[in-house]
C-alpha cells in the first residue's frame, strides 16, 4: 500500500542460468490503478565467456564472500583490465548500498589494469544475500558491466541460510 | 443573497463530487528500463526500480508477474 506521494523499491532478481546473448524481460506490476499494467524492462547481454570480454576484462567476474567459520570476511578486491586502445572512465550505475559498498577506479588506462574494492556493510556482513553491481565505461557505445555478488553465511552451530535469488525466491 | 449563496454553495459541492469520483491511483516510474549490460552465466543479478504513488488515492501493489 503506497500512501499518495510515497514511493517504495521493487527489486527484480534476475537468474542468467544458461542462458546466451541477449536477454530482455518485462515484468509486470498490477496496481489498483487497473489495466494496462506498467512494466519494467531489464536488459542484459549474457556471456559465456566472461574472461574474455571486451573493452575490459573482471576478475574475478563474479564476487563470492561466502563465510564459513567465525572470521568475518567483508571485504574483496578485483581488477578490470583495458583491453582496448584507449583510457576509459568508469561509472558506478547500480549497487545494493545496504549491503556493500564498491570503489571503482576512476579510469583506466589502455592496456592498463586497476584494481576495485567491495566491502560489506555492517547489515552485509550479518547475512546470506545474492546481489550485483553495474558499472558504465565511458568508451563510444558506453558498455556496461554487472559483477554478481553472492554470501553464505555459515558458522558452526548455525544452519545456512540460503542467498536470496540461488534459491527458487524472486527469480524473473 | 440567499440565492447567491445557495448557488455558490451548490457548485462547491458538485465540483467536490467531481472530485472525488474523478479521484484515482497512479503508479509512476521514472526509469522503467535497466540495462545489466555483459553478465556472466549462472549468476543472479539484482536491480532496484523506484516506484512513485502520484495519484489523488492509495496505491496498491497487487502483484507482479515475471515477463
Amino acid at each position: 500500500m503506497l500512501a499518495v506521494g510515497d514511493s517504495t523499491r521493487l527489486e527484480i532478481i534476475f537468474d542468467t542460468k544458461q542462458y546466451r546473448s541477449r536477454m530482455e524481460k518485462r515484468p509486470r506490476i498490477q496496481t489498483n490503478e487497473g489495466p494496462p499494467d506498467k512494466t519494467v524492462r531489464i536488459i542484459a547481454t549474457i556471456v559465456d565467456r566472461p574472461d574474455s570480454t571486451y573493452p575490459v576484462i573482471i576478475k574475478p567476474y563474479k564476487l563470492d564472500l561466502s563465510q564459513f567459520g567465525d572470521d568475518v570476511r567483508d571485504q574483496v578486491k578485483f581488477t578490470i583490465s583495458n583491453v582496448s586502445e584507449e583510457d576509459l572512465a568508469v561509472t558506478l550505475q547500480s549497487s545494493k548500498k545496504d549491503y556493500f559498498t564498491v570503489d571503482l577506479p576512476k579510469v583506466v588506462k589502455a592496456g592498463q589494469t586497476a584494481e576495485g574494492t567491495l566491502t560489506l556493510t555492517d547489515m552485509g556482513t550479518k547475512i546470506s544475500f545474492a546481489k550485483s553491481f553495474t558499472f558504465q565505461l565511458s568508451d563510444m557505445t558506453g558498455s556496461r558491466f554487472t559483477v554478481p555478488v553472492k554470501r553464505t553465511m555459515r558458522t558452526p552451530g548455525v544452519q545456512a541460510t540460503p542467498a536470496k535469488g540461488y534459491g527458487d525466491q524472486g527469480k524473473h | 443573497m440567499r440565492r447567491i449563496l445557495a448557488l455558490t454553495s451548490g457548485i462547491f459541492l458538485m465540483l467536490f463530487a467531481v472530485g472525488s469520483l474523478t479521484a484515482a491511483p497512479r503508479l509512476e516510474i521514472p526509469d522503467e528500463t535497466f540495462n545489466f549490460g555483459f553478465v556472466p552465466q549462472h549468476a543472479s543479478i539484482a536491480h532496484d526500480f523506484w516506484l512513485h504513488s502520484t495519484g489523488d488515492e492509495e496505491l496498491r501493489i497487487l502483484k507482479v508477474v515475471p515477463g
